[in-house]
């Protein structure tokens, strides 16, 4: 009956929103934006979402979860242009896709592998918000049950396990980073006793470091100064011919477009990973059972499904841990984190009692905004690759002052312009030298609920660490902390190494 | 990135920050209240708002040390040494010249005049218009030589901006002229766009360039900068002379 009830109240929210003009404007504009984005090289969906709610900031809750999820959709999908037209990832979420979309670009079937994208990236969005629907309320109770020491924990677990995937070059820089977002974090009077943490004086300080100027500054700077500095010069976009997929084909590759599906929900499930990594190892996976592994690379359109369904996937992947344990699964989702906490929602466990309807709500934009997406691809198509033909040193200082006027809008404070530029530049020297981002984000976005719930939890058990190992899911989480951080050491490593070698020797021997 | 074993040399710096960084946060933990009162609340260690950071310090200083090790191991001090003899050597003043370096020059020293000059003191539409002009001109229609000059001349306009602003000229000024500092970067927006033009004549497809870079140069402050203030009604970080010309056509009364 419940069951019942909720379809009937998801179809209604669905209802609302497709009967209300400017929802409908709103939804299909943001998409827009969004495929723009992603289109553009050099920008990816996070800092479309992360300027975004600038914008959103004096909207209606729904209205700006409608334009940031939109964008975050349009953004993941719209990297595949540039990947497929001219072999450059638009975000690092499609560059699996360039493998094997350039390629057939170049074989003339441009069209028909962005068509075949498109749709598979609807498919995938789709199928994300099926759980996001479906597993949302059993983890939403299961956390119901999680006390102060699980939930810094979770933190925890978020920052180190984002480090450790997230990392181009060593896993320790990853962890670094993270703690540097949990320093961040530190920063202003704390929660419990309002002393003033590393401020020096400074009054702009005391109320901490604002989470989206730190991430815009993050994200944009660095591409900003990246691309600018680069020169890269764009090769011609290939044409287009025909988008609209054939319907044999689509249904030839249903089961690959399920499975990569399957694959980008669970990755973004993981706090923090996000759609770069679901394209590749979905890309893999397809790669691995498929039955002519030597076609991947040459244009094979079961690579191109592969990692763009997975990376549209990963979008309510990335919802499920933040609607309902407040930690993001993935760069935009933490953006969208911050999003919602200026709007007052703090998604959570409690979300389905202070807010009943969000997560159905949130499940419905998703829905709407595959749909919008797979109409705006397949009409506008043609007239959005025209946008890989403008010039980088022209549309890159746009996005400079998008940066700037983004960070400033949000708390009416030049502070956090001057706080931004450094933390910035100071993210573009690292990211060359191979620390990742998203776990600098990560931490400072859960650097507030791990000292709250450390402290909390603590106080509870007056100053024992015994409830982690006595609470099984906190033996759990700390367990999986542990192997995380083990997995890591060479001696471990080596030790694995030797007993595989052992079994499979004495299987040998048998 | 860079490539694995200049990684490594760098690893040994970014590490040694990082463990300095880690020893700064305990220095600073350790000054917060662990025991004693702190606004008349009894302290215990478990409350304490030096938990995390303490935490954190140590964790960092770990991490730091433990990058250190790697990249010594992989560089061993050979490389520590070729490193400081490099930065001190004739390469490294090589590499400060190459054309990607001053790139990079150009585009921090834009964003820096930008947010800590221009932003706080000058209308935000002239400030995103030589925002925009300087990017524009230094990127899309120059090359490295013009982009050395308009470094050049952006430092020395910036510095004539701060003395006009910082030495009190612009008050006084400003009490028989209004916005002074706006005019004094309108009169700059002229002159730069006046001696690119000069530099580009010559040069038909430059000159199209420039023309493209104006448009979009102006358009793009005024539409942004309109969408925010007048729509979304956030107010702009400074709001001079161009904002003041914008509010008395958007608040005219046409009808009467």
């Amino acid at each position: 009956m419940i069951f019942l009830e909720r379809i009937q109240s998801f179809f209604e929210i669905i209802g609302g929103m497709v009967s209300d003009p400017m929802s409908l404007v709103v939804l299909f504009a943001s998409v827009l934006l969004g495929i723009l984005f992603g289109a553009m090289p050099g920008l990816t969906s996070t800092l479309g979402v992360a300027l975004l709610t600038a914008l959103t900031y004096s909207m209606e809750t729904p209205m700006a979860m409608i334009c940031l999820l939109s964008i975050y959709v349009g953004g993941t999908y719209g990297g595949s242009y540039a990947s497929i037209l001219i072999n450059i990832p638009g975000t690092a979420a499609s560059a699996a896709t360039a493998l094997d979309g350039y390629p057939l670009a170049c074989k003339g079937q441009g069209g028909r592998a962005i068509g075949l994208t498109t749709t598979a990236s609807a498919i995938g969005t789709i199928i994300s918000m099926l759980f996001v629907v479906s597993i949302s309320p059993i983890i939403s109770k299961f956390a119901l049950q999680f006390t102060s020491f699980e939930f810094f924990l979770l933190a925890f677990f978020g920052i180190l396990i984002s480090g450790t995937l997230t990392a181009p070059d060593l896993v320790i820089k990853g962890w670094i980073m993270g703690f540097l977002g949990l320093f961040l974090a530190c920063v202003g009077r704390d929660q419990l006793q309002f002393f003033p943490r590393f401020t020096f004086g400074i009054s702009d300080l005391e109320s901490g470091i604002e989470v989206v100027p730190v991430l815009i500054g993050a994200f944009g700077i660095p591409q900003i100064i990246g691309v600018l500095r680069d020169q890269s010069q764009m090769p011609k976009a290939k044409k287009l011919q025909r988008i609209m997929p054939e319907i044999g084909t689509i249904l030839h590759n249903i089961p690959a477009i399920i499975r990569s599906a399957l694959i980008g929900v669970g990755i973004g499930a993981v706090p923090g990973i996000g759609e770069d990594i679901a394209g590749w190892v979905s890309y893999g996976t397809a790669k691995n059972t498929s039955k002519h592994p030597e076609t991947f690379g040459t244009g094979e359109l079961k690579g191109v499904i592969a990692s763009e369904t997975a990376n549209n996937a990963c979008v309510g992947g990335a919802m499920i841990p933040l609607l309902n344990l407040g930690i993001p699964g993935s760069p935009p989702a933490a953006m969208l984190l911050g999003a919602l906490m200026l709007h007052g929602v703090t998604p959570g466990p409690m979300i389905t009692f202070e807010h009943p309807t969000f997560i159905r709500e949130v499940a419905a934009i998703l829905l709407l905004a595959s749909i919008a997406m797979w109409i705006t691809g397949m009409i506008l198509a043609k007239q959005v690759v025209k946008i890989l033909n403008i010039p980088t040193p022209l549309f890159m200082p746009i996005i400079g002052v998008l940066c700037i006027i983004g960070s400033y809008s949000l708390g009416l404070n030049i502070f956090n312009l001057f706080l931004m530029l450094p933390v910035g530049i100071i993210c573009y020297f690292l990211t060359n030298m191979g620390y990742p981002i998203a776990p600098l984000v990560i931490g400072v976005i859960l650097g507030p609920m791990a000292d709250e719930n450390l402290r909390r939890a603590l106080m509870v058990s007056q100053g024992s660490f015994m409830p982690v190992f006595t609470r099984p899911v906190s033996l759990m989480l700390f367990l999986i902390i542990a192997w995380t951080l083990v997995c890591q050491f060479g001696w471990y490593k080596r030790m694995v190494t030797r007993v595989k070698e052992l079994l499979f020797h004495r299987k040998k021997t048998n | 990135m860079i490539e694995t074993e200049k990684l490594r040399k760098a690893d040994i710096f970014t590490g040694a920050a990082v463990l300095l960084l880690g020893l700064f946060i305990i220095s600073q933990g350790v000054q917060m209240p662990m025991k004693d009162s702190y606004a008349g609340v009894q302290n215990v260690w478990y409350v304490s708002p030096a938990l995390l950071p303490l935490f954190i310090g140590a964790t960092l200083s770990v991490l730091g040390a433990a990058l250190i090790s790697i990249a010594l191991k992989a560089v061993g001090l050979g490389g520590l040494k070729n490193t400081l003899n490099y930065l001190g050597g004739a390469d490294f003043t090589s590499f400060l010249r190459q054309p990607e370096t001053i790139r990079f020059y150009g585009i921090v020293l834009n964003l820096i005049v930008f947010v800590f000059v221009l932003i706080p003191r000058i209308d935000f539409f002239a400030a995103a218009v030589i925002f925009l002009l300087m990017f524009f001109f230094m990127f899309y229609c120059g090359t490295t030589r013009q982009m050395v000059r308009l470094i050049w001349l952006n430092i020395g306009a910036t510095i004539l901006l701060c003395l006009f602003m910082f030495t009190g000229l612009a008050d006084r000024i400003g009490n028989v002229v209004p916005f002074s500092a706006d005019l004094l970067v309108v009169l700059y927006i002229i002159l730069l766009i006046f001696t690119t033009y000069r530099q580009l004549a010559h040069d038909p497809q430059l000159l199209k360039k420039f023309r493209r870079s104006l448009i979009v140069a102006f358009v793009t402050p005024f539409t942004i900068g309109i969408i925010f203030k007048y729509f979304l009604l956030v107010p702009m970080p400074h709001e001079g002379l161009v904002v003041f010309l914008l509010d008395a056509v958007w608040y005219a009364d046409f009808w009467s």
